[in-house]
Formats: C-alpha cells, structure tokens, sequence
C-alpha cells in the first residue's frame, strides 16, 4: 500500500495496475477506428439505385462522445484494479514494543462499540505491521494473566469481545496489568475509556501513569452515554430519571415497551442545562401494568434500560365503607386515610355515594383489592360476589368497627367475639396497647414500628387452633391486630382495628402505609402469595425461596438474552448493583421476576475527567477507511450499460427494442382480454362445465358449430333409422320453407343432431321421433338433453303411435320414452289447454295435427288460473315448456316435395290436414322463439287504454 | 435523422383497417362520374344517364314518329295532343367499367416516422375511396385480377373482403399489375409505389393496355423515399430481395440518390403516358384527401396531364 497521493488521504493497493492507465491512448485510436454498427434501414427504393451505387464503405468516425465514455469506462477500470483506498489508516509510529490495548467494556461503552473494536483493531493492525505483539485486556477480565500475542491474535480476539451490561470493574483489572508492565518495561498502553467516571476511571488513568508514564495513550470518542435510573410508579405514570455524563448527550426521548418488546408509550425528556432530567410516561393503569421496560430510544446500552417487575404494578384497590355521611367529614371517613396511604402506590377508587350496590360496582371496575371498612356483609348477592372475588385472587381487606363486631359473617379470616374489647376506656382497667414486634414469618417483618403507636379498641379473635398462624401482627399481649387467611386464590386480611382513628392512632402512623403496601404487593400476585399463604397455614417456615435463578439477561447493548453462563442467581432479597455475577435482567419464575437494573435507583453520570493524568489523548476516529474498488467497478459497470445503450441507439436500434415491447404489450393485453371469452362456453353449457374440469382447454368449436350458432336453424335427433331421419328431415324442411314464405323468421338448412356427440346449444328447438326398436340413448345423451332443457331449449318428442294406441294400454314408442326421460328432470305435464298459448303463437289452431289427426299433445303444466281472474284468452308459464310430447308424427304431416305435395298420405287425409299439419309445426317454433310474449300481446289492447288514462 | 420500418406481414390483412378510412374520405366529395368523353358502348347498363338518348329508363325527350319505326314505339298519350306521332325517347344510360389495382408488395408496407400511415394503407384508401365515389356516380368497379367488377353500394365492403381473402393468402405479391388485357375503353387505375424496372413495367402496361384500355396510375411515396434524409452510417435493406447496401457517410449520397430516382421516374412516367395513363406522385406525409381530389378530378376529365398531388 502507497501512502498518501499529494495530499489526499487516498492510496492504492496495487500502484502497479495504474500502469494500464498508458495504455489509454492506444484504446482511444482503436475506438476512433472502429465505428458502431451502421443502423440498418429498410429502403424500397434501393433496388431501382443499386446499378448506379458506388459502395461507399468509409465508414464515419466514431462520435467523440462516445469516444469519452469509453476512455472513461477504460479509465475507471484501471483505477479500480488499483485498489483505492479513501483514507488509508494512518500508519503510526513507534518501534516493535509491544503494545497493550485496554478495553472498557462497560455498557457505556456500547452504543460506540463497533468503532471502538475496529479502532481497537487498526491500531493492532499497524503495531503487527511494525512487528509488534500485541496484548488485549477487556476490563471485565478481571485478574485474569495478560499476555502479549502475535497482532493477528489479538485481532481475533477483539472482535470477540463484547460489552458487558455493567460499570467497568476496572480495580479487578488493574493487578493484573500490573504485572503485564512488569515484564514488559517499554510496553505501550492504548486505553479506550468510555468516559464515565463509574468504575474508577481516573484512579485506574493514574495508575496507568504511574505504570507506563508516557507511552499511555486515552483513546475516547465524542459520544456521551445516557442512562435510565430509579424507574418510580407514581400516580399518574411511570417517572424515570433521564442521567447523563456531562453536557453533550442530547435530549430524547423514553420508551415504555411490554415484555414481548411491544411498544406501549413514549415520553420526551430534556436535560436543560443539568445533567439529569426525568421523563414520565402517562399510561392507563392496566397498560402500565404491562410495562415490563423502559429504553432511551436510540441508546443501545444497557445502562439505558429499567426493567420493571411486580414491585412497580399498581394494584387497582375499591374502598366501600358502611358508614353513610363520609363526605361532609373527610377526616373522620372511615376510608379517608386508607386511600392516603395507597394512592401513591395504588389506583385507588371510592365507592360513588349514593350507589345502591357500591361493593357491586367496584367489583365491576375489576379492582384487585378490595378494602371494606366497617361494613357487614351479609349473606347474599354482595357476598357471593365477594366470596367468588377472592376464589378468583383478589384480595380482600376489611376493618373492623361497631358494625362488624355487631355482625356475624364468614368473610373474616378468623371467628371474631361477637364483643370487641376496650383498652383504656373509661371502664376499664387497662391502658392502651402497643403492638409487639412483627413476627419474622409475617409479611410485614422488617417494618419499624413507631413507639406512640396504640390500640384502644379492638375486635377479639375466638382462640381456636391455627390463630397464630394467620396472625399478621399481634399487639404487645398477643391478642392478633391484624389476620389473613387464604381462601383459593385469594386473600383475606383483616385489621382488628377501624380504618380511622376512633380505635387506634395506627391509621396516622408511617406504619399504616408500609403495612397496607405490603399487602397491596401481596394481593394482585396470587401466584407468589400462594406459597407464601400455604406456609402460614401449615405453620411452616415461610421464605422457602431463598435464591432466585437468572432468567433473561440484558446484554451490553441492552438487549434481552439468555442467562450467561456466568450468571448466578440472586438472593430474594437481594440488593444493590449488577455486577459480573449478577448481570441485570429478571431473576426468578416467569410471572413473579425480580428485576435487576445496571443502574441503581439513586445512581448519577459523572465524565471522567483525566487532566493532570499524563497521557497522550487520542480520539477514536468515526472516519473508517473506505475501499473505493466496489464503487469505481459499479460506476464503471453503469458507464459499460450507457455505452451498450448507446450503441444500440447508434445503431438504430432502441426503437424496435420499443416496438417489441409493446407487440409483447399487445400480446399480454390480448390474454388478459380473451379470459372473458373461456367464460362463454361455461355459460352456454353450465352441466358440461360442472361435469369436466374447467382446466381443461375448450376444445376448437367445429365447422358444424360454428353454422349453427350463425342462423338460427331446426334441428332433429338422428334416431339411426334411416327412413324416420328421412322424414324428419323432409317435415323440417317443409316447415323451415313454410316459416320463411309466413314469418319474419328465415331459419337455415335443418339438421340433423347426436345428442351424444353434438353441441345443443344452439338451437332452439330438437324434434325428437321415437322410435322404439332403436337402442336408448346413452347416460351422456341424457345429461346433456337435461341440461339442454333446464337451458330454456325445448324438445318435441314424437312417439308417432296414434293410430295405434288405445285407451289403457301403452305402446311401445311410449315406453321407450318413459324408460329414456328417467334420468332426466320432466317437469310436471297437462295435456294442452285449450286457452295455452302454443295454440295462439301464430296461428289459431286447436291440436297439433300430423300425419294422423287424433293424437294428444303433452306439454308442462301451467300454473292454475287464478280464481278470481277473468277468463283470458291465452295463458303461459313463465318461460317455455322445455318438453312438448306429441303423437301424431308430426314430420310425416310436414314433409312435402318441391312442389309442395305431401310426401305421405295423411289421416283422415285431406290438403286442409296437412296446412293444419304446418299450422301447428309454425306455432311450435314461435312458441319455442318468442315464449310467453303472444300471452302478453293479447293485453296489448286493454294496456293500451291504460296507458291512455 | 429520419427512422423507418416495414410493417409486420402479419399485419397485411390490410383492407378492414382502411375500410373506414376510404369511407370517410369518399364521402367527403361528391360523386364521381367518369367523363364520357368518348362514350363508348359498353355493354353492361348503368344508372346514369349520358346525356344523350338512349337504352334506359329515364324519360329522355319527345321526337317525331320516323316512318319505319315499330309502331309499338309511339307514345299515344302524347301523340293524342296533336296531330302527329311521337316517339318518347329514354336517356341513354351506360356505366364504366374501371379495374383498380393496389400494390400489395412488401415494399408498399414501407413507413417512415415523417410519414403519416404506411404505403399501403394510403394505396387502400385511395384506392377503396375511389371505388366508393365511382359506384356512387354509378360506374362498375372491379380488382383487377382479383374479382368481377361490382356497381353495389357497399362497394367498399365488397372489394374489403376480396382483398380480405386475397390478403390471407401466403403468396409473394407481385409489384406489378397483373397482365390482365382490358377490353377497350376500359379503364384501369393502377396504385403502387413502382419501384420497378422500367422494362418490365412497360412490358405489363402494354399488356393490359392492348385492346385499348387506358387509365390513372398514382405512385405513392414515402417521404423518406424522396428526400433520403439520413445521415451518418447507414445500412440500407431493400424489402422485396435480400439487397443491402452500406453507406459510410449517407448524407454524401443525397444528391445521386435524388437524381437517380427522377431519372427512374421518368422513365415510369414515359411510358404510362404512352399508353395513354395519367400519372400522379402522392406522397403520404399529404393528406389522402387531396391525392383522392385530384384522382376525381382527373377520372371526370378523361385526364389532365398535371403530376402532383
């Protein structure tokens, strides 16, 4: 690596590829020579010219700008195999001492780590480059042997270190250096301090001094840590002190997050002018019950986090009392001091006076604790609700008083006298009683009992079996003041003493409001009174768990991790600071954690402050040497992607590269527009649809299929006996000649259909011939003759057995036709009304004659007329009848020659049967074209005169 | 620089996408009537009047009964005013028969980006423009070659699907005329961009026009074609043979390329007017209307000699 180039900080790995950079001029002429591809032109004209052409092949000149972008794309290239380099690491000075590198690796240290390490790194980089060993002591060592090592080593080992969530213990560090600089006499030290005074940084700058005199070097970054300390749960939010090291760390702001890492709330914080500020974020109390930790956003140490465990929850408490005038008097209300004593670490709510339910209404709010004073509570709603309240872990807490001693109810932890006793009253002979020292198994055991605390008035307890163990607190002659019992979940205290002064001074005392904070701890964690509560009442030694184990630890940046293997667990009641042992993070089962901060609650920043020390100051430098290879070889990359363009443009061809993309526009355009049309076929032929998948492709339409669906056309079911087809065939061109000669309708060539095989669709009507020594269509013919009739399509089965039926009998053409319309749904079928408007869609006629005149004709049933309706002269369904069974071979009547003579001879015969025969055959095809219009048509009259009203 | 293409043969089903066009063009001038210069009896019936007496079916005039005639010829009711016979004269009416023939060559789906549409289409909508207006005024039109020669209103739609089918055809097209030898005092209207050797054109011509028929040729241009705008270095490809021809310096080349294609078409122009064809240059980066103006004006006069259009 060459050092600097004139005075920019910029060097090459490879000096030696800038050579290429020669070779500059010689790409230039080759570039100039050779021009880009001619665009290449279509030109009708050139054929009639190409005698007269001269082939001029001289080509132009390579455009100059093109020339530029090339030389620079050249350039580019050789430069970045070069290997540039923007500010090289200065290559610093010094012989082959070895070098110890000292690292704080507190959390103040974390948020800059990465440039800490990789400055940390630079400088063992260029002590091995003078050959130098290099020796790496972290701070969380400790006492641990420092030996120098070989720079790569010691790299190795840099990048391994990480910060720790803890003040750096540096005194624990400091033997051990000592006996580094001992056997290394012209050992140079590089200290990177966090800046923190935490951890005796200038003690250990002194004695780093002291060690190496001058060869000591404090390497320090501009950035100033910031820590969260003492979160507090006041009533209106969580309040946490905001510390910072010195002027220079900015204002921000705290984050409330949940234990899963949810955000809840965010409050600002400003330092102003000192060094520690408080933020206070304002949170519904269920939400603030969630908070599990507080951050500084955008400091990642963990010094800039405080966890909060159940010790910070605010319970939710109701106080209900039963006397009635609580408002005019605060000060003689019963709950007056109970709720002074909780609000700062409670959610205290007062029952509405007035309410008719108060305990109810309480209850609704979901309190956790529940705290009656002087109130009976007598069997009923109330207290089943109570009772199934602490079945479920709440706690309730009751005060005695006239009312209670008067009242006898099984929501106390102990049977009460139904009298209560007096001390020092006027008839009595004993003084007021001061209450012994807690028992070391009660909850309250710690607490300082004041010396003027006294009970004149009590509620007596029955002696009976267990009495000591659920007592609480007892006064001085052991009769118990205060009792609990654990009922489910729950809990259930009771004070022996009124919640105001009328009993005793206790309600004023200190005492109060550290006792009734106990119990608000103990009340809303069931889970961890549960134990507890069981120890009592097995009279066994309470405080079973004495150690609790590590669970999640913060790790130096502050974020959560599993335990280390380091970590050890804490004692119950552990206080004071994380340490190496004890990293902060919760401790503990899952639900009842203790949390443990790497800041203590009253903790403060100081900067360290190192004048006087001496020591060459170094600051730690953000700028890192950056490798300009990747961005040389992207821009050169970029430049090649230009010049391919340009050629092309040269070259004349971006815009069929643009036509192309938009044929390929096109072409998308049209899949997306032919979708619609796969749709179609669905829709003409639903069952088919349902029966195949529809994946598969749509077969081609065929020729056949193609005629049909462009004229309208009638068509018949080729039965496979020649000489019926025949005759269908000849009646349905008779009648198609007919329909064109009378009617507006001019149908095509009729055909001929496989109900199996062919596509019904498209016509509207199917005569149908039976013929019954044929075989019955197959179960594919059937499905589609359903489908096609549930499609509006109608079929005119013909049994063509009139002459030969006879009352009573079937024959067999109407066998075979009962046998075939099994599988088909035939909707319910009349013989045709006289007023039906089949009779009336084109001409009058009566039946439906053929070759023989006396046969019935079927069709679906009408619906009844109304009763109240006047007779009218047609009548329809709402749609067409989608089965006409006739009889009197309909085709043989039809059929005619060229010349219009009937083909076959008619019964009883006549020219008037066969213009009847084709009378008929007309009204079917408009019955089946225009439906139930003709029905609406003969109203058309009586419409008319409305409309003219 | 000017940019140019040949449009897709899949695009050549040419004729609906100028249905509409030519429609729209022809009903913009009235109706055109070939001039009956030299009237000639044609044997089909039209339904225009000649201005003179004749088969048809409009009363013409009122002569005196010429004695010889067939008495059926007296027309009685006039003749009962007076005292002598007349004979009541028709208009005699007769149609033209033209034959319209387009360049359908790949050459012809030239365009160029100062061009409005490609060759072809403005051949087709002259070409369909022309029928319209002559059908309207009551002539016969037919593709030469290609069909038999229709007076129907919906003329356009009619020669459409011919040149429909013809289109769908996977032929090469020829970019001359078929030698198709018209009958006398037919005439033809030939449409392309002739770009073509001048012997062999004049071979074609002297074919169709040998039992006497004359006609109009329009010669479509390409703006490009006449001007050659490029620049720079330049390949050219011709669109109907594998021909190239590469150009160092293109601009160099203008003048010998102008002067060469007005040596060919004079040459082309030569030998129209020798067999009796008018000539017009129509250059599409002009409004079709106003090559359709001059063609009816022409078409009405029996031919002016002016070239431009």
């Amino acid at each position: 690596m060459t050092g600097g180039l004139f005075s920019l900080p910029l060097a090459f790995a490879a000096p030696l590829a800038l050579l290429g950079l020669l070779s500059l001029p010689v790409i230039w002429l080759l570039i100039r020579v050779t021009p880009p591809r001619p665009r290449r032109l279509p030109f009708p004209p050139l054929k009639i010219i190409l005698d007269s052409a001269r082939k001029d092949e001289t080509p132009a000149r390579t455009p100059w700008w093109l020339l530029l972008l090339r030389l620079a794309l050249a350039t580019l290239a050789c430069l970045a195999f070069a290997g540039p380099i923007w500010n090289p690491p200065a290559a610093s000075t010094g012989g082959a001492a070895p070098l110890l590198i000292v690292l704080d690796d507190g959390w103040a240290a974390a948020p800059t780590w990465e440039s800490r390490v990789a400055f940390a790194i630079g400088a063992a980089e260029s002590a091995g480059r003078r050959g130098a060993a290099v020796a790496v002591a972290a701070v969380s060592d400790g006492a641990r042997e420092i030996a120098p090592t070989d720079a790569s080593r010691a790299i190795e080992s840099l990048r391994a270190k990480q910060p720790q969530p803890i003040e750096p213990p540096r005194a624990a560090v400091a033997p051990a250096i000592e006996n580094f600089a001992t056997r290394n006499k012209d050992a140079r030290v590089l200290w990177l301090a966090d800046g923190l005074e935490q951890g005796g940084a200038r003690a250990f700058a002194e004695k780093l001094s002291a060690l190496f005199g001058s060869s000591l070097e404090i390497a320090s970054d501009a950035h100033r840590p910031r820590g969260l300390a003492g979160p507090r749960n006041e009533a209106q939010g969580l309040v946490v002190r905001v510390l910072r090291a010195g002027a220079g760390a900015p204002d921000g702001m705290a984050r409330a997050l949940d234990l899963k890492g949810l955000m809840l709330a965010e409050a600002p914080f400003s330092f102003g002018a000192g060094d520690e500020a408080e933020a206070k974020i304002v949170l519904p109390v269920e939400l603030r019950n969630e908070v599990a930790r507080l951050e500084i956003r955008g400091e990642r140490s963990a010094g800039a986090v405080a966890l909060l465990d159940e010790r910070w929850k605010r319970r939710r408490v109701g106080l209900a009392s039963g006397a009635s005038a609580d408002v005019a008097q605060p000060l003689l209300a019963p709950n007056y001091y109970v709720s002074r004593a909780l609000a700062p670490y409670a959610d205290v709510r007062q029952a509405r006076p007035g309410s008719t339910d108060p305990i109810g209404a309480l209850l609704d709010d979901g309190v956790d604790m529940l705290i009656v004073s002087d109130m009976a509570i007598a069997p009923g709603e109330t207290h089943d609700r109570i009772a199934k309240f602490i079945e479920n872990g709440g706690a309730l807490v009751r005060f005695a008083g006239t009312r209670l001693a008067g009242a006898n109810d099984d929501l106390t932890p102990v049977r009460l006298r139904r009298t209560g006793r007096v001390l020092g009253g006027a008839l009595s002979w004993e003084t007021p009683k001061k209450l012994s020292p807690f028992d070391d198994k009660s909850p309250f055991s710690g607490l300082r009992i004041p010396d003027d605390v006294t009970v004149s008035r009590q509620v007596l307890a029955e002696p009976e079996p267990g009495l000591a163990a659920r007592t609480w607190a007892q006064l001085a002659d052991q009769t118990p003041l205060v009792t609990a019992e654990k009922r489910g979940k729950g809990l259930l205290v009771l004070f022996h003493i009124t919640a105001d002064t009328t009993w005793s001074n206790l309600p004023i005392s200190g005492l109060f409001p550290e006792m009734l904070r106990k119990v608000a701890t103990l009340a809303g964690s069931s889970a961890d009174v549960a134990p507890a509560e069981q120890d009592i009442a097995n009279d066994e030694p309470r405080q079973k768990i004495e150690t609790l184990s590590p669970q999640r630890m913060l790790d130096g940046f502050g974020a959560f991790v599993s335990p280390p293997a380091t970590a050890r667990a804490i004692a119950a009641n552990f206080q004071g600071p994380a340490s190496l042992d004890h990293p902060p993070g919760f401790y503990g089962p899952a639900d009842s954690a203790i949390a443990i901060n790497a800041l203590e609650p009253e903790a403060k920043l100081v900067a360290a402050d190192f004048s006087g020390v001496a020591a060459r100051r170094v600051e730690i430098e953000q700028a890192r040497a950056i490798d300009l290879r990747a961005p040389l070889m992207a821009a050169a990359f970029l430049l090649l992607l230009a010049d391919a363009l340009a050629s092309l443009w040269l070259s004349g061809g971006l815009p069929r590269l643009g036509a192309r993309r938009a044929t390929t526009a096109l072409l998308l355009l049209g899949l997306l527009s032919s979708a619609p049309f796969d749709g179609a076929p669905r829709f003409l032929a639903p069952a088919r649809a349902q029966q195949k998948p529809t994946a598969k492709p749509q077969p081609a339409p065929s020729r056949r299929d193609m005629d049909a669906a462009l004229s309208t056309r009638l068509a018949y079911v080729v039965t496979g006996d020649a000489r019926v087809d025949e005759t269908s065939r000849a009646g349905l061109v008779s009648l198609t000649q007919t329909l064109s000669q009378r009617t507006a309708l001019s149908p095509g060539e009729p055909v001929g259909v496989d109900p199996q095989r062919d596509e019904l669709a498209f016509y509207p009507m199917i005569y149908w011939p039976v013929v019954a020594t044929r075989p019955q269509p197959g179960a594919l013919a059937t499905q589609k003759i359903a489908a096609y009739m549930k499609q509006g399509g109608t079929v005119i089965f013909d049994t063509r057995d009139a002459l030969n039926a006879r009352a009573g009998s079937s024959t067999p053409e109407g066998d075979w036709l009962r046998r075939m319309l099994e599988g088909v749904d035939v909707p319910e079928l009349e013989l045709t009304p006289r007023d039906h408007v089949v009779t009336k869609t084109f001409y009058l006629i009566d039946n439906f004659v053929g070759r023989s005149a006396n046969g019935q004709t079927w069709i679906e049933a009408l619906p009844p007329e109304p009763a109240d309706g006047e007779a009218r002269p047609a009548r329809s369904g709402d749609s067409v009848s989608p089965i006409i069974i006739v009889s009197n071979d309909l085709a043989a009547g039809w059929a005619g020659d060229r010349y219009g003579e009937p083909l076959f001879p008619l019964t009883p015969g006549g020219p008037r049967q066969r213009e009847m025969a084709l009378r008929g055959g007309v009204n079917l095809v408009m019955y089946t074209l225009t439906g139930n219009y003709k029905a609406d048509q003969v109203h058309v009259r009586d419409l008319l005169n409305r409309l003219g009203h | 620089m000017a940019d140019a293409r040949l449009i897709d043969a899949t695009q050549a089903a040419h004729a609906p996408r100028c249905r509409q066009v030519a429609l729209d063009l022809a009903r913009r001038l009235p109706a055109a009537l070939v001039a009956a210069k030299e009237i000639a009896a044609s044997l089909m019936h039209g339904v225009h009047g000649r201005r003179r007496a004749g088969v048809g079916e409009t009363f013409w005039q009122f002569r005196p009964f010429a004695s010889g005639e067939a008495a059926q010829n007296i027309d009685w009711r006039r003749s009962a005013r007076d005292d002598r016979l007349y004979v009541r004269e028709r208009e005699w009416e007769a149609a033209h028969t033209l034959w319209l023939w387009m360049d359908l060559s790949p050459s012809m789906g030239f365009v160029s980006d100062l061009a409005r549409e490609p060759k072809v289409d403005r051949a087709l909508s002259l070409g369909l423009a022309a029928a319209d207006l002559l059908v309207r005024g009551g002539e016969r039109v037919g593709l030469l070659g290609l069909s038999r020669a229709f007076a129907t209103r919906d003329i356009v739609d009619r020669l459409g699907e011919v040149l429909a089918v013809e289109a769908g055809r996977d032929i090469e097209r020829a970019e001359l005329p078929p030698a198709v030898a018209l009958g006398p005092r037919m005439r033809a209207i030939l449409i392309g961009d002739f770009l073509i050797e001048p012997k062999l054109f004049a071979e074609r011509l002297s074919t169709i026009a040998a039992r006497g028929a004359s006609g109009h040729m329009v010669v479509i241009a390409d703006p490009v074609e006449e001007t050659f705008p490029f620049a720079g270095h330049v390949e050219l490809v011709d669109s109907d043979s594998p021909a190239t021809l590469r150009l160092g310096r293109a601009e160099s080349w203008r003048a010998d390329y102008e002067a060469r294609l007005a040596r060919h078409r004079a040459e082309i122009f030569d030998i129209a007017r020798a067999h009796n064809f008018s000539v017009l240059v129509h250059r599409t980066d002009r409004p079709a209307s106003e090559a359709l103006i001059a063609l009816r004006a022409r078409l009405e006069e029996g031919g002016a000699q002016g070239l431009r259009a």
